[in-house]
């Protein structure tokens, strides 16, 4: 064997050694857990339980500010819940709140509940512990945090900017884990690995996919699914949408499964479109990937896509019926339904 | 009859003919075809790198961006499976006894007091050693160009998975152009039809006949998702059935010890006429 020859095998096991020591001290260290290198989710996370199934987030004000938005406002002009909210609580859906975080805490999948939701923006809490008052709410302190609650409904004023909705016992809980009583969920690194997959989108969501299908799909179909521990969805909206939605499989075996399902959906979805122009583009656009225990399903719906479903919808929407001149309105008396309370 | 002429064992004379072997295929014109085969993904990776680095998504497929653990995916799947792997097998494989044979030169090799049988199983080892010391480390630096620091651990399991299903499809299709070389007048031909067109072909027919093919057993042992890019993906998808992992490994183990087992039957039983 030649210099040269040793020096080529020296320098490309090298290489192979180099590369593969990394990749095993990255493994074993769990690199992806260190904060200098992934961020560590939203600072409201301080307020959530370790336990939590479920974690979402939308920056609402990216949503409110984006092109898309616009677009569907002129599809769907309306606005009228959202003028009634504001003068009922002072809050500007569009201005005031910034951006929400909602979890789903509790070891039993089927318990349900509503989630914990932590908003963040700018709230008039006078106006909004009046009409709590005005509501037959009562008002307490726990661990120095106003607390408004009304039956199984709860609002805390954790920190300025910052308020949790959910039942008393949830927004209690938050309240403590803050206070470092309980571990939050920066310390569940289950969870937070997939978090900080998905954290750059405007919307996203992580879940323990039994707390999201165990309660809700037959059993008959959930039976038949490979098995699948985690779920998680991010969309970023911008002109348009791009959303990838990915599962976490038991293992690499299932993971397959369930990559030969999605195909064979998307083929049978191929087939079943056909000259739809509209719709074509949207499969088109479909990629199944992901790796290992992951799969992953990424789509786009483009700007022009939802301005041709638009414009499709406007050409299709038939002409509102004139009512005939001796037609009966509605009854001024008739019965209306009760309305919930604001908060 | 004096030391040296006795006849080496099986796996001495093999080992001489893959220390001879190992440095002419490397310094061979060949080896600057496997650059720019094996380097191509690892420009496209620098390129990717440095596209990302200002903020633009190096791809988009259908206007969705790819992200990095899907574009190294991508390349483990379009480039080095389905293209890379085969064509080195081909053109190595195919060259082991063709080119001794072509080049007059066999003679030589078969007067030494070695079996006929080593003299292929040493050539066929320092293929396997020169190509998969050439595309595993651009494997390596690929994933490394591609997917971001934090995202290492996660997906390390698939690249140890990726450089092994790599490895074993060097040795397949090697061993498999290897009793090409030895049996077919026309090798190199024969061994590219069946690579890009048998295999190609017969995985998009439904039935067995992609049993036929080392391509079936290879792809379901990727860790990856199939991309869907283009018709004959589709098809691929409709008619599929994965075989197991351990199916797979199997089947691949028969074809690469049965390959060369018969070729070297071939070789051993073979009277090779050189033409004048």
């Amino acid at each position: 064997m030649t210099k040269r020859t040793r020096l080529f095998l020296l320098v490309a096991a090298g290489i192979l050694t180099v590369g593969l020591g990394t990749g095993l001290l990255a493994s074993y260290m769990g690199v992806q857990n260190l904060t200098l290198i992934g961020g560590n989710g939203p600072a409201e996370f301080a307020y959530v339980p370790a336990d939590a199934r479920a974690v979402g987030y939308a920056n609402v004000r990216a949503v409110m500010d984006s092109e898309l938005r616009r677009k569907l406002t002129d599809l769907h002009p309306g606005g009228d819940h959202a003028r009634s909210f504001q003068e009922q609580t002072g809050i500007d859906v569009e201005n005031d709140i910034d951006y929400v975080i909602a979890a789903v805490s509790g070891s039993d999948p089927a318990s349900g509940g509503p989630p914990l939701v932590l908003a963040r923006g700018r709230f008039d809490l006078v106006r909004l512990e009046g009409l709590a008052r005005q509501e037959g709410g009562t008002v307490e302190e726990y661990k120095a945090i106003r607390l408004i609650t009304h039956g199984d409904f709860g609002v805390g004023f954790m920190e300025p900017g910052l308020v949790a909705i959910g039942t008393p016992a949830a927004v209690r809980r938050a309240v403590d884990t803050k206070s470092g009583s309980a571990t939050s969920i920066s310390g569940n690194d289950e969870l937070m690995r997939l978090v900080r997959d998905v954290d750059d989108g405007t919307v996203w969501g992580v879940a323990r996919f039994d707390s999201l299908a165990g309660a809700r799909l037959p059993l008959e179909l959930s039976s038949k699914l490979p098995a699948i521990n985690w779920f998680s969805i991010k969309g970023l909206i911008n002109g348009g949408v791009e959303a990838q939605i990915s599962a976490e499989a038991r293992d690499d075996v299932a993971a397959q499964d369930l990559r030969e399902v999605i195909r064979g959906f998307m083929a049978l979805a191929r087939m079943q479109i056909g000259q739809n122009v509209e719709l074509a583009d949207l499969m088109n656009s479909l990629q199944l990937g992901g790796q290992g225990k992951t799969v992953s399903l990424s789509f786009s719906v483009p700007s022009a896509m939802i301005d041709a479903l638009g414009a499709l919808r406007a050409h299709r929407r038939p002409e509102a019926p004139q009512p005939a001149p001796d037609a009966p309105g509605p009854s001024p008396e008739a019965p209306q339904r009760p309305a919930p309370p604001a908060l | 009859m004096s030391r040296d002429a006795r006849p080496a064992s099986f796996m001495n004379g093999a080992w001489r003919v893959f220390e001879l072997s190992l440095g002419e295929m490397l310094w061979s014109r060949r080896t600057i075809f496997m650059a720019i085969v094996v380097g191509s993904p690892v420009i496209l990776a620098v390129i990717a790198r440095i596209v990302q680095a200002t903020g633009i998504a190096p791809l988009r497929v259908n206007g969705v961006r790819v992200d990095a653990a899907g574009m190294f995916g991508m390349m483990i799947w379009i480039l080095f499976l389905r293209f890379i792997v085969p064509v080195l097998g081909v053109f190595y494989g195919t060259a082991l006894v063709a080119d001794e044979v072509e080049d007059k030169t066999i003679t030589y090799l078969f007067t030494r007091p070695i079996r006929r049988s080593a003299i292929l199983v040493g050539k066929f080892i320092a293929y396997l050693v020169c190509t998969t010391l050439v595309v595993l480390p651009a494997v390596m630096l690929v994933y490394f160009l591609l997917v971001p620091f934090g995202e290492i651990g996660a997906s390390f399991t698939s690249l140890l998975t990726d450089l092994g299903l790599l490895a074993i499809g060097l040795a397949a299709y090697g061993g498999l152009f290897a009793l090409v070389g030895t049996v077919m007048k026309r090798p190199l031909v024969v061994g590219l039809v069946f690579a890009f067109g048998w295999e190609q072909l017969a995985l998009i027919v439904p039935g067995y006949l992609r049993r036929f093919t080392l391509a079936y057993y290879l792809q379901a042992l990727v860790p990856h998702a199939m991309p869907s890019d283009g018709v004959v993906s589709l098809l691929q998808s409709v008619f599929t059935d994965t075989p197991s992992a351990t199916t797979s490994l199997a089947s691949l183990a028969v074809a690469i010890a049965g390959s060369l087992m018969l070729a070297g039957r071939v070789v051993e039983r073979r009277e090779y006429v050189l033409d004048q």
